[in-house]
């Protein structure tokens, strides 16, 4: 088991009123599954993913991620989690347009002190495994929405994680590019041992994922 | 990658650097400015330092010399003899060349000074000549004179050259090998030839005399006797001097300070005002790189790069256009040739003061950056990504 949500609860306040963005959720993902968070807009799908990416705190419940209650973490320690252990996909690609795709993807190995050799080499494979060798020198801005999410799975590959997340991951492709991309992650989920979590509305996932869970209001069920 | 984020809003960083750069050359030029005068003017406090200076009551005396005021008849130096605990007293004629064909300058443009010449070394203590130089014969009429490098170098006079000053003719018998910003530009005269020059109605006057006491602890006590038993005359002692212009120099500095203090001031506004914006265009940016691990400490460093390098450009630039400014207003206002300054920029822009001025610029850009800098990193990653979409 890569990741356990018990009982995750995420309210916003917003002046009187409070918001239940998650509610009560439970969900576990194991290695190299492929799991798919289907909802509408507003379900709570992003939220959800935020909270499992430690990149948000729960109002109440807990993440245990790879058995360890997350709860206790300093921000420093998830900024290392992060980094280390979880690769992130947005929706809209979030490249740094100053950088090129080799610079986009050597990134998080810079921030996790990987030597100038180690990057440089790992980087290349990984744009060659995306299908963007030739683009290495490119600015986001010369790419195309397809080139820049691919750019953004290798950057997410980076440091060998064992946990992608990936919020909307086909919501800027147009249908062709996002087969591509679910084509893509499927693979690298079987092939590289990585369990996969995507939060879409995109109901053509459900068909190439291990376990779906459905999302509306901040509740989830398992199909 | 700092630079890259900086080059990528060209427009904002360059008016940045431009405002910084403006600041840093108002910073340089009025401060080199009134570095040098207040330098000058201090250097001025060397001359006769531990003697008592005798002038005309009611003459303006600037450390050492007197810019303006009465003179005095010569024997005055035959009463001042008699003083107890007056061990020399060597009695000198000393003019500022406000005037420059026809025209009054605001800074004197050379100083001459008239001294018996068995008394040089009260002025000029141990400095050399240039090689082939000699000091004026001990004919105290003859008509020779020793100049000062920067008047030889502006004039091209070398040993042997004529100088014409108010319709005499002096021949140039030494170029002194000297730094001091006074003797640089001064005309050094027998003091006979002097009075001939300049006061050719009443050839037996002078307008200062240097007193060297019998014991320096008496200073005080001689000046007293002196202004007691000489009547019109002022004895001023180092220490009176000193207080004379010290109220001048404290002036200049606090407004020179004020205004630098002011001046750093808007540059930290401005880069405050650009790295804010920078930064709030760049929210996503910042919480794509917490969401993908980056520490707190890598976003907080990126921007205090960033604005530190604005400071450091700016600096820079305003640096090297502030002391050309400099230069060209100590041109314009010492009618000195521009070239001549060119030779020797670090005399009236020190090395010292540019250190000073890059400093201050880049720690004032860097503490601009502070506070974005603290917001970027506080950025809220989840809030920040479901709000930019």
């Amino acid at each position: 088991m890569i990741v356990k949500a018990v009982e995750l609860t995420r309210i916003y306040r917003l002046g009187s009123s409070h918001i239940t963005a998650v509610d009560k959720v439970n969900l576990q993902v194991d290695e190299a599954n492929l799991v798919s968070i289907i909802g509408p807009s507003g379900s709570g799908k992003t939220t959800l993913l935020h909270l499992i990416g430690l990149n948000d705190t729960p109002t109440s419940g807990k993440i245990l991620f790879n058995g360890d209650d997350t709860s206790f973490l300093s921000e420093s320690e998830r900024r290392k989690t992060r980094l280390q252990r979880m690769g992130f996909i947005f929706q809209t690609f979030n490249l740094l347009p100053t950088l090129t795709a080799l610079e986009n993807v050597e990134l998080p190995m810079a921030l996790a002190k990987f030597s100038q050799k180690e990057q440089m080499g790992k980087t290349v494979n990984l744009l060659e495994t995306v299908g963007l060798a030739e683009r290495l020198q490119h600015r986001p801005k010369q790419l195309s929405a397809g080139e820049m999410q691919r750019v953004a799975i290798a950057r997410a590959l980076a440091n060998n994680p064992s946990l992608i997340l990936a919020d909307e991951p086909t919501g800027e492709l147009d249908s062709k590019a996002g087969c591509e991309i679910i084509n893509l992650l499927s693979e690298l989920c079987k092939n590289q041992n990585i369990a996969v979590v995507l939060a879409t509305h995109d109901e053509r996932m459900a068909e190439v994922s291990d376990v779906t869970y459905r999302i509306c209001d901040g509740v989830i069920t398992l199909e | 990658m700092c630079l890259r984020n900086l080059l990528r809003r060209r427009l904002r960083t360059s008016l940045c650097i431009l405002g910084i750069t403006l600041a840093t050359i108002f910073i340089v030029t009025i401060g080199a400015t009134t570095s040098r005068y207040t330098s000058v003017i201090r250097e001025m406090n060397i001359f006769f330092s531990g003697d008592i200076v005798v002038v005309a009551q009611g003459s303006i005396v600037v450390q050492a010399f007197p810019i303006s005021g009465g003179n005095l008849p010569e024997d005055t130096i035959d009463e001042m003899k008699e003083i107890e605990g007056v061990r020399t007293a060597v009695p000198m004629l000393v003019f500022f060349g406000y005037k420059l064909e026809g025209v009054i300058q605001p800074v004197p443009a050379n100083i001459s000074i008239g001294i018996p010449p068995e008394s040089w070394a009260i002025l000029v203590g141990s400095t050399p000549l240039k090689p082939d130089g000699r000091w004026p014969s001990a004919n105290s009429s003859a008509k020779e004179v020793v100049v000062g490098p920067s008047l030889a170098d502006q004039y091209n006079l070398a040993v042997s050259s004529t100088i014409r000053i108010q319709n005499n003719d002096l021949m140039v018998v030494g170029i002194l090998d000297t730094p001091s910003a006074i003797l640089t530009r001064a005309i050094i005269i027998p003091l006979r030839v002097a009075q001939h020059v300049y006061l050719p109605t009443h050839p037996s006057w002078i307008n200062m005399i240097v007193v060297e006491p019998e014991d320096e602890s008496m200073e005080k006590e001689v000046a007293e006797n002196i202004e007691t038993n000489i009547g019109g005359v002022e004895a001023l002692t180092a220490d009176e001097r000193n207080e004379i212009i010290a109220p001048l120099l404290s002036d200049i500095e606090m407004w020179n300070l004020g205004i630098r203090g002011m001046l750093f001031f808007l540059s930290m506004i401005l880069v405050t005002t650009v790295a804010v914006m920078n930064i709030s265009e760049r929210r996503r940016d910042f919480a794509t790189l917490g969401a993908i691990g980056a520490p707190r400490s890598f976003i907080f460093r990126l921007v205090i790069t960033e604005t530190t390098l604005i400071g450091l450009f700016g600096g820079l630039l305003g640096i090297l256009v502030g002391t050309v400014a400099t230069l060209l207003l100590a041109s314009l206002y010492t009618n000195i040739p521009l070239t001549l300054f060119f030779q020797s920029p670090f005399d009236i822009v020190s090395p010292v003061f540019m250190a000073e001025v890059l400093t201050s610029t880049v720690v004032v850009s860097c503490a601009a950056g502070l506070v974005p800098a603290v917001n970027a990193m506080r950025a809220n990653i989840s809030e920040v990504l479901r709000s930019e979409y």
